[in-house]
């Protein structure tokens, strides 16, 4: 009986291990796969058109940021030197 | 087609770098606007490009190391010298903190009443809540041994539990955190015992969150069979961290909740 239940029990892992590896197939030997393939793409833009997509966006960000900043700091500062220039009137 | 005679990775050009510093430029600027002219656009903006380049620069690194090879013995070396050397950098970071607390608290100035903690507030009990904290920190040390254990015996279910654990028990420590900032009958503003605690145990729980969204992407990669028994510097590098903002907490139990009340 107690060989039985043994049974039971191997049976029962097996099917668990069967289904999580339904959900979770290792798929690294595919990535190896596409990552060594010999085509000189950079490593930031060799998974595919979303590497792209995701790499200008974050660019556009940046940079686009960075001219607004500028902008931006520069238009503030001649704000403060306008207000400095013109003091108020004290009553 | 040539080759590699040596064990370095010699990497390919990358945006990330200039990226990563566009958007610290963005971030403190935008902390300058936000301080100082109530406009939070900028700070927005540098969060959001800072988060993107760090996405993509360690989905890189992954794709580098897991899928391409380049994480030779000798390159995994240089790995682990620079993950210690952040670590030490953090340590130093932190000693910061902990000198201004000591300063203030060995010699309390007269306007705080000569005592510490200081005239007028009320600690919290060392017994409470953040002996519990402790407790937490403590048992997610364990798990994430046992965790890294399970890897190396190739136990993959094990792993999973165990890290599972460890990252709950790190969103278990940030939750009791939160509601004891939000108990506290002292505010940041409430004089140096205010500053030097929040200051202090501010920056820790931040470290814990990104410590615990760390061993997350482990959990993450693990589930998708990155890691092998013998190759998982990235799991050991989060485990590393783990301990070092575990070992922070420990200090800042001692010294600011236990010895400061």
């Amino acid at each position: 009986m107690l060989r039985n239940l043994l049974g039971l029990r191997q049976i029962a892992q097996r099917t668990i291990s069967t289904a999580s590896r339904r959900h979770f197939e290792n798929k690294v030997p595919e990535k190896q796969k596409l990552f060594q393939e010999d085509d000189g793409i950079p490593v930031h833009l060799k998974g595919g058109v979303a590497d792209a997509i995701l790499y200008r966006l974050t660019m556009v960000l940046t940079v686009g940021g960075k001219a607004f900043r500028m902008f931006e700091g520069t238009a503030y500062a001649i704000y403060q030197l306008a207000v400095a220039s013109f003091p108020k009137k004290q009553d | 087609m040539t080759h590699q005679t040596h064990p370095y990775h010699m990497v390919n050009p990358s945006p990330w770098p200039l990226t990563g510093a566009f958007s610290a430029l963005l971030m403190t600027s935008g902390l300058a606007m936000w301080f100082h002219f109530n406009s939070t656009i900028l700070l927005s903006l540098g969060m959001l490009t800072n988060l993107l380049t760090m996405y993509q620069w360690w989905r890189d690194i992954v794709r580098e190391g897991t899928f391409q090879g380049h994480h030779t013995f000798t390159v995994q070396k240089g790995l682990r010298y620079g993950m210690i050397l952040f670590i030490i950098s953090e340590i130093f970071f932190f000693a910061g903190f902990f000198w201004a607390f000591y300063h203030s608290s060995l010699a309390p100035t007269p306007e705080l009443g000569g005592c510490w903690p200081p005239t007028g507030i009320i600690p919290l009990n060392p017994l409470e809540v953040p002996l519990l904290n402790t407790a937490v920190l403590l048992a997610s040390g364990v798990t994430i041994t046992w965790a890294h254990h399970s890897l190396m015996e190739g136990d993959r279910m094990s792993m999973l539990q165990s890290l599972l654990i460890t990252i709950m028990l790190g969103i278990y420590f940030t939750l009791l955190q939160a509601s004891e900032y939000l108990e506290t009958p002292f505010t940041i503003s409430d004089g140096v015992y205010g500053s030097t605690f929040f200051m202090a145990t501010g920056f820790h729980g931040l470290h814990v969150i990104i410590g615990s969204t760390f061993l997350t992407i482990c959990f993450f990669r693990q589930l998708n069979f990155h890691f092998t028994s013998s190759h998982h510097f990235g799991f050991e590098a989060a485990a590393w961290y783990w301990h070092f903002v575990d070992v922070v907490w420990l200090f800042l139990y001692v010294s600011i909740y236990w010895w400061g009340s």
